[in-house]
């Protein structure tokens, strides 16, 4: 609940103290902030009467002066550009500023200098400058998310702004948790070291005073890592339902848009996936695919009950009964008929693109060994004309990742295999994939076989079995957090920025990843979260991947290196 | 100007750093104020005339509210046991539910006459959003309401049977002491009379019965004409971004509405005759008057 009902804080306590109709002017990235934690009639029972954009609102001329104007907008130069032509020509009551993050002084004098008419009554910061997305997982969204891949030379500016988002993202999850951390970052990777120095350097000098908290026993730890120690668990397939939604079809500020792949009536265009506000996915959003269509066709059986009840009207009793019951019934026949669409959509899917057998070369892939065998599989997947461009990538992919240093002959073959069966692949791809996140450039232990004791462990657990071929596959996150939990994460692979040690075990623990998240992680986190190992672990990441948008940034990154190459 | 004031003795030094304290009230997340809270600074300008149904229809709201308490105690009075024959307790249910209803009925209909607006305007938006709100109050109002007097019906249904129990109890454990013709006589007239309470006591309550299931019908219109304004919580129509969307397309749509009725009006087929036909006038005059000079 942590991140959520901070976020929700901030909102309430922004409307709270000021009475009277109001409107509340956001802008494009507030807007997502305020959408997933407060719903629209939340607002209005706040007095709330006029949601817009600041750019929209520029448009109108219409005079509103008997609205109070709530600003909540990100602290950008564009932002205060739209504030000052607004304050030279104001159209409401009253003006009440809210940030989301630091201001500079130079954008507070500005703002003065437009208040002309002394129409702003506050100006304050409100840190909620992340997408609290679920209780224990935010997300930046940022549109620009390839930049992380790319050297610094290549592109300086933009990875700045890249730099400075995250770490301003970062600073305003400490600000609202009230806390000031240790920080540690991913030893291989410049981008981690650079955020989270630039992380230290805003905490313990540029603002220690609002970061100066009461020292309670043991500080937090905020673990920086990059996306390319861990490039397997964006490219698998997922069987848990909200993983499954994103990677199928796609979340967006838990928003599931279905317009693309089908034809719907209106009001199941697009649908919301909150655990916050819908209880059936909040108990089975970890479950695995198979589980959840038995807890569906439960929860259909439940509704028809209700339904044939509700159809069996005899007396006025009766009468009274369905029409006090009636809302309470159309909510349930909303939820399981989304619940029923998204099932049966991802089943179309699955059905179409043979998704069971690829995901099943693609486990192998991740979690066991046996080059060989996974070379005729990968083949043989390559050949079959059922197969989607996008799954043969990924199993290749795959293939690269684990098998790059064995037998170089045969993975040439499936490069030529692909390139020639794929007609909008472009080549080098998975060169490029394996030059950013090869052996050498990793952390940390993906395969489990550089360390004596994961290998015994793999041999242990392939003696035992799996009780689930598909969801066998651990990320390297699992494995992170537990060696934090056991106060067993190694100095070499992750150093301290500065000169804060820590001995010990943290309470809290906020993981970052740079490049992305993924929902297979945050499961991993809300598991380890229930277990009560004593650490409260919290997930955030620049954007929520999926194999899809993962690709999207390689190839978009490859782009720019290959035209930055061509130039020099 | 206390903006302007800031700036200038910042510029002085050291005055943003005192103003810009830490906010030590709230135990949840971190916030810090650049310019002070000012009251009362500004004016807040007249609301639009329909701001003045809207306030009226809350008070409404509101009057209903503290009637619904008198209400919760008459009933509860009323199904005590009383010596009395509790009419006054009877007349004053009745009174206040219908007082109630009245309410209900009156403000629902001036929620969907005066305060429906057409038109992407920004502040028909404000007015459909106000619109909203007050109908999810009136809604949950009459819920309250029919529950209220659900229960209610039901405890009088059971205090009815057990009266009707009772009677036939007391009728018929009446030890058959004396068989004399003359106590049989005395019996049936004692049975006659007690009859004729019962009954009475019964229509009294039917009638009351009949009454509540009216009112339970009335408030179930109401509800079924205020269902289409209030949101559906967890849905899409719920969600902020979604709404901010809408308004956009629907203004998008709008103006493309008027573009093309405005294209179709200037290459209508009416107006091109209408011009035919103007210019046949003219020309017809024109030669009219030719035809009168020359001849």
């Amino acid at each position: 609940m942590v991140l959520v009902s901070a976020v929700r804080d901030y909102v309430y306590r922004m409307l709270q103290d000021i009475s009277g109709m109001k409107v509340l002017i956001l802008d494009s990235q507030t807007v997502s902030i305020v959408s997933v934690v407060y719903s629209q009639s939340e607002l209005l029972q706040k007095e709330v009467f006029l949601v817009e954009l600041i750019d929209s609102i520029s448009k109108s001329k219409e005079s509103m002066s008997h609205l109070k104007a709530v600003y909540f907008l990100r602290p950008t130069s564009e932002n205060i550009q739209y504030m000052r032509r607004q304050l030279s020509n104001p159209r409401f009551g009253e003006y009440h500023l809210f940030f989301s993050n630091m201001l500079k002084d130079t954008q507070i004098h500005l703002l003065a200098d437009s208040d002309e008419q002394e129409v702003v009554q506050q100006v304050q910061e409100f840190y909620a400058d992340f997408i609290a997305v679920d209780p224990y997982h935010f997300t930046l969204n940022m549109p620009s998310n390839h930049y992380y891949i790319l050297p610094a030379v290549v592109d300086p500016s933009n990875l700045q702004h890249f730099c400075d988002r995250a770490v301003d993202g970062i600073g305003a999850v400490f600000l609202a948790l009230k806390r000031r951390p240790i920080i540690r970052y991913s030893r291989a990777s410049d981008i981690a070291k650079r955020i989270a120095q630039e992380t230290a350097k805003l905490m313990y000098q540029q603002e220690s005073g609002l970061f100066d908290f009461r020292r309670m026993e043991m500080s937090p730890l905020l673990l920086i890592v990059d996306r390319r120690d861990d490039p397997v668990t964006p490219l698998l397939n997922q069987w848990t339902y909200q993983a499954m939604v994103h990677e199928l079809i796609g979340i967006q500020d838990n928003k599931v848009d279905l317009r693309s792949i089908g034809k719907f009536p209106k009001d199941q265009q697009e649908v919301v996936l909150s655990s916050e506000q819908d209880a059936f996915f909040k108990a089975n959003m970890y479950e695995n695919f198979g589980d959840i269509g038995m807890n569906i066709k439960r929860m259909v059986d439940d509704f028809q009950q209700v339904a044939k009840s509700n159809q069996n009207i005899q007396t006025i009793e009766d009468m009274a009964k369905f029409v006090d019951n009636y809302p309470e019934y159309r909510k349930m026949h909303g939820n399981v008929s989304k619940h029923v669409t998204l099932v049966t959509e991802m089943s179309k899917i699955v059905e179409e693109r043979k998704l069971m057998l690829v995901s099943e070369t693609e486990q192998d892939l991740a979690c066991n060994g046996g080059q060989v065998a996974a070379f005729e599989a990968v083949t043989n997947l390559l050949n079959n004309e059922s197969v989607s461009d996008i799954d043969r990538l990924r199993l290749v992919m795959l293939y690269a990742l684990r098998y790059e240093k064995e037998s170089p002959v045969q993975l040439m073959q499936l490069f030529n295999k692909l390139a020639s069966r794929s007609a909008k692949y472009k080549p080098g791809l998975v060169q490029f994939l394996l030059k950013q996140a090869g052996a050498d450039k990793r952390t940390g232990d993906l395969y489990g076989n550089r360390d004596f004791l994961n290998i015994a462990r793999n041999m242990a657990r392939g003696l035992k079995g799996v009780e689930n071929v598909y969801t066998q596959h651990q990320p390297l996150l699992f494995q992170t957090m537990e060696s934090i939990i056991k106060g067993r994460l190694r100095d070499v692979d992750y150093p301290y920025v500065g000169n804060h040690f820590q001995q010990g075990r943290p309470q809290e623990v906020v993981i970052f990843i740079v490049g992305g998240t993924t929902y297979e992680e945050s499961r991993s986190v809300a598991q380890l979260n229930a277990s009560n190992s004593g650490i409260r672990f919290i997930l955030g990441g620049t954007a929520v991947l999926n194999s899809k948008r993962f690709l999207k940034d390689l190839e978009e990154a490859q782009g720019i290196a290959r035209s930055n190459a061509n130039v020099v | 100007m206390i903006l302007k004031e800031l700036r200038r003795r910042s510029l002085l030094g050291g005055l943003c750093k005192t103003n810009t304290m830490k906010d030590q009230s709230f135990a949840n997340g971190e916030s810090r104020y650049r310019l002070q809270l000012r009251k009362g600074a500004a004016t807040v300008g007249l609301p639009p005339a329909w701001v003045d149904v809207s306030e009226e229809i809350a008070s409404n709201v509101q009057r209903a509210r503290v009637k619904m308490n008198e209400l919760a105690k008459a009933h509860a009075k009323a199904l005590m046991p009383s010596f009395g024959d509790g009419k006054e307790d009877q007349q004053n249910i009745e009174a206040l539910t219908t007082e109630i209803t009245n309410l209900l009925k009156k403000s629902e209909k001036k929620l969907l006459q005066k305060l429906s607006a057409a038109g992407p305007s920004e502040d028909s938006n404000v007015r459909k959003n106000v619109q909203r709100q007050l109908a999810t109050d009136l809604q949950n109002l009459s819920m309250e309401l029919r529950k209220k007097q659900s229960t209610y019906l039901k405890c009088l249904r059971q205090q009815m049977e057990d009266a009707a129990d009772l009677e036939m109890n007391l009728n018929g454990n009446r030890p058959k002491e004396e068989d004399d013709d003359l106590d049989d006589m005395i019996f049936s007239e004692h049975q006659m009379a007690r009859l004729k309470q019962s009954e009475v006591y019964t229509v009294e309550r039917e009638r009351e019965i009949q009454q509540i299931v009216e009112s339970v019908n009335e408030l179930a219109q109401i509800m079924k004409d205020l269902s289409v304004l209030v949101i559906d919580q967890g849905t899409i129509v719920d969600r902020i971004d979604y709404n901010i969307q809408n308004v956009a397309t629907t203004v998008e749509e709008g103006l493309k509405q008027l573009q093309k009725a405005e294209r179709t009006q200037k290459q209508g087929g009416m107006v091109m005759c209408a011009t035919v036909l103007v210019i046949m006038c003219f020309v017809m005059l024109v030669l009219l008057i030719l035809k009168e000079i020359i001849f």
